[in-house]
C-alpha cells in the first residue's frame, strides 16, 4: 500500500476504477441499465463544472491580490519617502537655527573685550567637542575586509576571511588622535572624544549608527605631518600586520579638502543656565 | 466531450461571477484544485482504459477534496499547515504524474 512502492511497480494508483469495472463485468446488465445510462454524465458534468470554477476563481484571486500587494508596497515606499523628506526638512531647520544661534552669540560676544576672550575659548572648546563642522586638508585611511575570492587569503587556509573588527577601527582612530589629528570622522560621521566604536553582530557601530564597508577614516590636519607621525606607530604596525596576514585592505592617502560635519547634539554636562537672566 | 464542455462552463462561470473567496477558505483553494486535478486525470485515464465509472469518479473527487482540506485544516490547527499542504501537494502531484503517464501511454503509445 506504499505509494512509492506502487509507483515503482507501475500499478494503478487508484484501484477504484478497476474494481468497479470488475464488478460490472460480474453483473453485466444490473446496474448499467437504461436509468443509469440516462443519468450518466450528470455527475461528471457537475464535477467538471466545479473544477473549472475552482481554477477560474483561484486564477482571479491571484490576479486580484497582485495589485493589492503592489499597492501596499508603493504606499510603504511613499511613507518612507515622506518621512525621509520630513527628517531632511527638520535637519535643515536645525542647521538654520544652529547657524542663527551661532551668529547671535558671535554678535553678543563681539561687543566687549571680555567677549573676545570668551569667543576664542568657545571656539576652541567647540572644536575639541566636535560641536562645529570642520574643513581643511587631511589624511584618509581606508580599511576593508579581504576580498571574498582571494585565493591566497585565509579562506584558502581553512579560516574565515579577513574581517575588519571594531577593535581595528578603535586602534586606528586612537593612532590618528595620537598622531595629532585635529578632527576625525568615520565614513562621514564625526567622532568626539567620547564616541563609541563597537560592534553589534556583524556590523560596526559608530555612535550607535551602523557603518557599511569600506571604512574610510578621515583625519584633519597637515597630511605630511600626520603621515610622518602615524607611519611606524603601533596602530600602523598592527594594521600592516593584519593586511599581510589576513589580506584586509589598508591604505592611506592625503586629501586636500575634506569636510567633516558636526557631531550629534552636544549634551551639556556641567553648564547650567544663569537664573537671573531668566533664560 | 461532455467533460470538456463542463470544464469550459465552469471556467466561464468562475470568471463571470468572480465570487469573493472568504479569507478562511483561501488556504484550501489551491489544495482543492490539486485534488480536483487528480480526480480529473484519474477519470480521464480510466476513460481511455475503458473502465470509467461515474460513481467512482464523483466519489473520488469529493473524497479527495474533503480529505485534502481536512489534512490542511488539521495541520493549521497543529501549526504545521504549510508542511502538510506540501505533503498533500506532493502525494497528489505524484498521482497526477502517474495518471498523465498512463494517459500518454494510451494516446501516443509511448
Amino acid at each position: 500500500m506504499s505509494l512509492l512502492a506502487d509507483l515503482l511497480a507501475g500499478k494503478l494508483l487508484d484501484p477504484g476504477y478497476a474494481e468497479a469495472a470488475a464488478r460490472r463485468a460480474r453483473r453485466p446488465d444490473a446496474p448499467g441499465g437504461p436509468l443509469r445510462r440516462g443519468r450518466r454524465g450528470g455527475g461528471v458534468l457537475l464535477v467538471l463544472v466545479l473544477t473549472g470554477t475552482l481554477i477560474a476563481v483561484a486564477g482571479a484571486e491571484v490576479r486580484r491580490s497582485e495589485p493589492v500587494a503592489a499597492e501596499r508596497r508603493s504606499r510603504l515606499i511613499d511613507e518612507i519617502d515622506a518621512r525621509t523628506a520630513e527628517t531632511d526638512a527638520l535637519r535643515r531647520r536645525l542647521d538654520r537655527l544652529r547657524a542663527e544661534t551661532e551668529r547671535q552669540r558671535a554678535a553678543a560676544l563681539a561687543r566687549g573685550d571680555a567677549g573676545h576672550g570668551v569667543r576664542s575659548r568657545l571656539a576652541r572648546a567647540a572644536a575639541a567637542a566636535a560641536a562645529a563642522p570642520a574643513t581643511g586638508e587631511g589624511l584618509v585611511v581606508t580599511l576593508d575586509d579581504s576580498p571574498r575570492d582571494d585565493p591566497d587569503g585565509l579562506a584558502a587556509r581553512g579560516g574565515a576571511r579577513g574581517r575588519v573588527y571594531d577593535r581595528d577601527l578603535q586602534v586606528l582612530v586612537n593612532g590618528l588622535w595620537a598622531a595629532g589629528a585635529e578632527a576625525i570622522g568615520v565614513n562621514g560621521q564625526r567622532l568626539t572624544a567620547t564616541t563609541a566604536i563597537r560592534s553589534a553582530g556583524e556590523a560596526i557601530l559608530v555612535d550607535y549608527r551602523p557603518l557599511t564597508r569600506p571604512y574610510e577614516v578621515t583625519a584633519l590636519g597637515d597630511p605630511g605631518r600626520l603621515r610622518d607621525a602615524f607611519t611606524g606607530s603601533a596602530a600602523d604596525r598592527r594594521l600592516r600586520a593584519l593586511e599581510e596576514r589576513y589580506r584586509i585592505r589598508y591604505g592611506t592617502r592625503g586629501a586636500p579638502d575634506v569636510r567633516l560635519p558636526a557631531a550629534g547634539p552636544v549634551r551639556l554636562r556641567y553648564a547650567v543656565p544663569r537664573e537671573e537672566d531668566g533664560q | 466531450m461532455i467533460a470538456l464542455i463542463g470544464l469550459l462552463i465552469g471556467v466561464a462561470l468562475g470568471l463571470l461571477l468572480q465570487p469573493d473567496v472568504p479569507l478562511w477558505l483561501q488556504p484550501y483553494l489551491p489544495i482543492a484544485i490539486v485534488a480536483a486535478l487528480d480526480a480529473m486525470f484519474g477519470g480521464l485515464r480510466a476513460r481511455l482504459e475503458g473502465v470509467f465509472d461515474e460513481k467512482v469518479f464523483v466519489v473520488s473527487f469529493v473524497g479527495n477534496a474533503v480529505i485534502a482540506a481536512l489534512i490542511v485544516f488539521l495541520g493549521d490547527q497543529l501549526g504545521v499547515g504549510s508542511q502538510l499542504s506540501t505533503g498533500v501537494v506532493v502525494v497528489l502531484g505524484i498521482r497526477i504524474f502517474a495518471n498523465v503517464a498512463g494517459i500518454r501511454r494510451r494516446v501516443f503509445g509511448a
